[in-house]
């Protein structure tokens, strides 16, 4: 399992983080910032140029907004730098839903790993039967222009 | 290694080529197969790993241009709305692939007799009926007899679980009075020769550590190297080759896993590399005998190329779906649109899959085969925490009718790794499929809210990106060798002992996943072969 450690708190890309992924504080769910995807993605961007120069641009630009960092400056932010927005956007993405934590928070289970699965019961033939009965009354829905010269 | 000439040589360990494998196993002939990737041990799939769905995005992506592994080779898509996708390994895609089995339906080997669209096939349902029952027991096949779009056949084993959200879908379309049966599906639903059933986890594209899914790793491959079949992985083939006098295949060039060429004789040469790769190696043989491309003087080798262009619609229901519990592309399949109904304005038709749900991440990126993320800030929050577990889907698979036009090339600039010329996909949607599409969304829409969806979300005006699973048609079979490249029976019109089975001889697409009908065919194909044995290079 990949372990995102807390970055510096409240770094810039910490509260960016936080502004694209909010916490639901009535699900005790964290925001991204602060349950350390920072630390993913700076990771990430150590493998990725690409991702490394998007993160440069953004933070340095960030910095530059003189009413800190809030949803307003992150739209500006996106609006102002596209593509780099939408690769850190991804990775943020990528970062929180990796956490098998956060995958059974958003309420779906965790699809947990082979060889675990979930119990899902077969439907009974009674179920089977009731349900494709009005299919089965309509009888056969499909051509067959050779089957009768077999 | 031994380098000795071998009777038969087959090009590719996927669906067809374990297939056929299989089949000429009781000829006694000695057997090589080639394959480029390598073996996977399923101890290494991703859906062991609690990080599993990084891996979609990286070394397990279904686009070997994400990939970028030793074994894949680019593919350029710049000129088509879908990107071909796959998996180069022993089991081919058979490895990512998710596991929906629908036969081809009758009417689909007759579209230019019943439609006026495509060509007749020079072979027919009731044809491979008895290979399409053969390949399900071999391949462990689970799904509900009696389903009234089909002549009569039951799948070797029970259906697995629709689910919750496979039943209330089901009442959807019982609502609207409208076809649907569960899902004929490669996956057990009970524990069978030593595989394990399906566990339900839901990553079936990233490998099926279970061994539920009927991949030719655990079903054909084991199965045949016990049989002396020998398997030769980090094997590219890089050119058949013909002897100039006789106009017979003799063997190919291929790169070892040090890169450097080796030559392998044969007598009897086996493509297998399915819809993209099997022209782009043909176009690649070119010779004296042949200029435009080993068996191309037809000039169809490559055209014709055919997809299923996908889109989806998905509706919030008031409780949770659990669309999570259980394999991910397959509870039931509507066949309602399948046939040509003159009043929908367009011919042939579509099928209504139900998927189950994507994993967390996979949804927040855009959904499988999509890259467009759902929106930052406080509407993600509320997407995914009030949306996203209350979500049922129905995806459109459309019949994609073939055109010339719509091909595979060579790239005259991109190659792979060993310096092979790569393919280049040029493909755009035809009329026909976009009226499907847009038919298609609605009728799902109608059936959503019929199934109880308190509001459907908004659509995009876009095909899936990653759709290219099905690659077919681009060297098609046919009686006439002027307008297809190989015969009734998979031999190449062309040079006589050259034959290939994967899904690049289809003559028109039909509407369903093609792995069970490309499998029939090999099989197919190989009894042809065994039938013929006397005979067979006349």
């Amino acid at each position: 399992m990949t372990e995102h450690r807390s970055n510096t708190p409240q770094s810039p890309l910490h509260e960016i983080l936080d502004v694209l992924i909010p916490a639901n504080r009535d699900r005790r769910i964290p925001a991204a910032g602060e349950l350390g995807v920072a630390a993913f993605v700076t990771e990430a961007a150590a493998r990725n140029p690409a991702l490394n120069s998007a993160l440069v641009t953004l933070l340095s630009r960030a910095g530059e907004l003189a009413d800190g960092i809030t949803p307003h400056t992150v739209r500006q932010l996106e609006s102002e730098l596209p593509d780099a927005f939408r690769l850190l956007l991804r990775e943020t993405y990528k970062g929180y839903y990796s956490r098998p934590d956060m995958r059974a928070k958003v309420g779906v289970g965790s699809h947990p790993a082979h060889p675990a699965g979930y119990e899902v019961p077969s439907e009974s033939p009674a179920l089977l039967n009731e349900l494709t009965a009005p299919v089965r009354a309509r009888g056969p829905v499909f051509r067959d222009p050779t089957g009768d010269q077999k | 290694m031994n380098h000795d000439p071998v009777d038969v040589l087959i090009i590719g360990a996927g669906a067809s080529g374990a297939a056929i494998a299989w089949s000429l196993l009781e000829t006694r002939m000695r057997i090589l197969c080639l394959e480029q990737g390598d073996h996977l041990p399923d101890i290494d799939f991703p859906s062991r790993r609690e990080d599993y769905e990084l891996a979609r995005y990286a070394e397990f992506s279904c686009d070997p241009n994400v990939r970028g592994l030793r074994q894949d080779y680019p593919i350029n898509a710049d000129d088509s709305c879908i990107t071909p996708v796959n998996w180069n390994g022993v089991g081919g895609s058979t490895i990512n692939f998710l596991g929906h089995w629908p036969r081809m339906r009758p009417s689909d080997f007759r579209t230019r007799s019943l439609d006026g669209v495509g060509e007749d096939w020079p072979v027919d349902y009731h044809d491979l009926v008895p290979f399409y029952d053969m390949n399900d027991r071999n391949t462990g096949v689970s799904g509900l007899g009696g389903n009234p779009a089909y002549p009569n056949y039951t799948p070797p084993h029970p259906p697995i679980p629709m689910g919750k959200l496979g039943q209330t879908l089901a009442r959807g379309f019982n609502e609207k009075g409208w076809h649907w049966w569960p899902s004929d599906v490669a996956i057990l639903s009970e524990h069978d020769d030593g595989r394990q059933k399906c566990v339900n986890a839901g990553t079936c594209d990233l490998g099926c550590a279970a061994g539920a899914k009927g991949g030719t790793n655990f079903t054909y491959w084991p199965m045949l190297e016990n049989a002396g079949v020998e398997l030769r992985t980090k094997a590219r083939v890089r050119e058949i080759l013909v002897d100039e006098d006789s106009g017979f295949a003799t063997g190919v060039l291929y790169h070892g896993a040090d890169g450097q060429v080796q030559e392998q004789k044969a007598e009897l040469v086996i493509m297998a590399c399915n819809g993209v790769g099997t022209p782009r190696l043909l176009l690649n043989s070119k010779s004296k005998l042949f200029p435009e491309g080993l068996a191309n003087r037809s000039g169809k080798v490559g055209k014709n190329l055919m997809f299923h262009p996908l889109t989806g619609v998905a509706g919030v229901f008031d409780e949770p779906m659990k669309g999570h519990e259980g394999p991910m592309a397959c509870s039931i399949l509507s066949q309602e649109f399948y046939e040509s109904d003159p009043g929908r304005g367009f011919v042939r038709g579509y099928g209504l899959h139900s998927g189950r749900s994507t994993t967390p991440m996979t949804y927040a990126l855009g959904g499988y085969g999509i890259d467009n993320p759902i929106p930052w800030g406080a509407e993600h929050r509320e997407i995914m925490d009030n949306v996203y577990p209350y979500l049922a889907g129905l995806t459109v698979v459309t019949e994609d009718l073939p055109e010339e036009h719509n091909c595979v090339t060579l790239d005259p600039d991109l190659t792979d790794s060993d310096g092979i010329p790569a393919p280049k996909i040029t493909y755009r949607l035809g009329e026909n499929t976009r009226a499907m599409l847009k038919h298609g969304e609605a009728r799902a829409e109608e059936v959503l809210l019929a199934a109880g969806a308190k509001r459907v979300l908004p659509k995009g005006d876009k095909v899936w990106w990653r759709a290219g699973w099905h690659q077919m048609g681009t060297c098609r079979m046919g009686i006439d060798p002027e307008t297809s490249v190989v015969n009734g029976w998979g031999r190449s019109h062309d040079v006589k002992n050259l034959f290939i089975v994967d899904g690049s001889i289809f003559v028109t697409a039909g509407a369903v996943n093609p792995t069970s009908t490309i499998q029939a065919l090999a099989l197919y194909v190989g009894d042809q072969i065994k039938t013929n044995i006397a005979t067979l290079f006349d």
